[in-house]
């Protein structure tokens, strides 16, 4: 093979192919060492390298497949990290809802401005969007993961519509002392949407129990769901309304399984707008 | 070349300020973030792939890889040595390279993926002003290559598309590697002017 240039003419000769990749190991190193030293063979291979940069640019444009898109969001987004936090499966229960999961993660948060929360939930949409076009590209996938994927992008994006609502209000809940001291609760409610609503460091549930969160207006409470928290503590709803009233309260009591149309139980955790 | 403040220039840095950002998000795990890229770049990625491997199915594959790895070293990329469709569009290259090189070696191979490998183009010079390349541009440097005299448009395909080694080029053209070198040299000097709009 040639011997390595090291004169000044010949290395300049290698500044085109250098700039094209073409060169060997060698030849590649022997020029770079030299660019490091010599300001004007710099100056050209920085303008060939310019031209290289436009070839990328110059071949026919040529529109990839369509179906090529959700195969390269789902291909990635599963090797790598994302905010989405990977659900741990509970010892009792059925494996936790990635949107679920999620959204306690934020509501375990101390602050949280309401434009990141938003943006989160934007992005927890785009996966789940990806995600289902995914399952819907398999064809052998079963018809049971595609509803349970429609459905965790209809709940998210239900929350999402909630919080984005131009009368959402956030109410931060607290633990009531003697039943539920740790515990704390989020709301995000809309009297045109709905609520979302978030708890932490929950009791357990004894047998037969199950709570259930209220919203308190002027009148009588209004149910807006039941909350079974996970082994941690953890509870989510997602509970989509129109044309609520106006409210003072939002509360959390203890009921019996299945809920009541009015409270009954202890209060533990309250939180007033 | 001088930059003079006009709506294409700032619509260009517009858009630089914008891929940065997306990068950013997505270096932070930002899904959505990624998506708005792919939309960005697919194009530009893919025809790149296609042109290099003419097929489809090796073009999509290349196209995944590159997103791929641009979503897992997102937070590695460094905006002053290359705007970020040149980057995206550097590695495309050189996974096109690896796969043609290794077709040829024995058909049917498919290289490893290993994010560490250099990619056969240089590293940009550091602290240089970078301009992207716009679609003006590109398409007046389309224009050119097809307007070189053969000799020279051969050569420069052959490096650039192929991925030869003006080594490699000198045998199959069957020339002195010396003349080689001054074709590819000579062209590029030719294709600048015409990039430079002269």
């Amino acid at each position: 093979m040639a011997d390595t240039p090291t004169d000044h003419g010949e290395l300049r000769e290698l500044i085109g192919a250098y700039a094209l990749g073409a060169l060997s190991e060698r030849e590649h190193a022997a020029i770079r060492a030299h660019l490091r030293e010599c300001a004007e063979c710099a100056r050209e291979a920085q303008a060939l390298q310019a031209v290289a940069e436009g070839l990328a640019r110059a071949v026919p444009d040529r529109p990839p497949p369509p179906d090529l898109r959700a195969r390269v969001l789902a291909a990635a987004l599963e090797s790598g990290r994302t905010r989405a936090a990977t659900a741990e499966p509970a010892a009792t229960e059925a494996r936790p809802s990635a949107v679920r999961n999620w959204l306690l993660a934020a509501a375990s948060v101390a602050a949280i401005a309401i434009g990141l929360y938003a943006a989160m939930l934007r992005q927890q949409v785009a996966l789940l969007e990806v995600q289902l076009e995914q399952v819907s590209a398999n064809a052998s996938a079963a018809e049971r993961q595609a509803t349970e994927a429609r459905e965790q992008a209809r709940v998210a994006q239900q929350a999402m519509e909630i919080i984005a609502a131009p009368d959402m209000a956030r109410v931060d809940l607290a633990g009531q002392p003697l039943v539920a001291g740790a515990a704390t609760g989020r709301a995000f409610w809309s009297r045109s949407r709905g609520l979302v609503f978030t708890a932490t460091n929950l009791p357990r549930l004894p047998a037969g129990r199950v709570y259930q969160v209220w919203v308190v207006p002027q009148g009588a409470p209004i149910s807006m769901g039941l909350l079974m928290p996970d082994n941690s503590g953890n509870a989510t709803n997602v509970t989509a309304g129109i044309d609520l009233p106006a409210a003072v309260a939002i509360a959390v009591t203890l009921e019996p399984a299945g809920g009541v149309p009015a409270p009954t139980g202890e209060k533990y955790l309250v939180g007033t707008l | 070349m001088s930059r003079s403040l006009n709506d294409a220039a700032d619509i260009q840095h517009a858009r630089e300020a914008a891929d940065r950002t997306a990068l950013a998000r997505m270096a932070d795990g930002d899904a959505s973030a990624f998506a708005e890229l792919y939309d960005r770049y697919a194009r530009a990625v893919y025809s790149l792939a296609y042109g290099i491997l003419t097929d489809q199915t090796e073009a999509e594959d290349v196209s995944q890889e590159v997103f791929s790895q641009a979503w897992r070293q997102a937070g590695r990329y460094e905006p002053r040595r290359a705007q970020v469709g040149a980057w995206l569009l550097m590695i495309t290259r050189a996974r096109a390279i690896d796969r043609l090189r290794a077709r040829r070696a024995s058909p049917g191979a498919i290289p490893s993926v290993d994010d560490t490998r250099i990619a056969e183009l240089p590293d940009l010079q550091p602290n240089q002003e970078r301009v992207a390349i716009s679609a003006q541009q590109a398409a007046r440097l389309r224009e050119a290559l097809a307007a070189l005299p053969e000799p020279q448009r051969a050569a420069i395909e052959l490096a650039y598309y192929s991925g030869l080694t003006q080594a490699e080029i000198a045998e199959a053209l069957h020339e002195p590697v010396g003349t080689v070198k001054t074709k590819i040299r000579t062209g590029l000097h030719r294709l600048r002017a015409a990039l430079e709009g002269a």
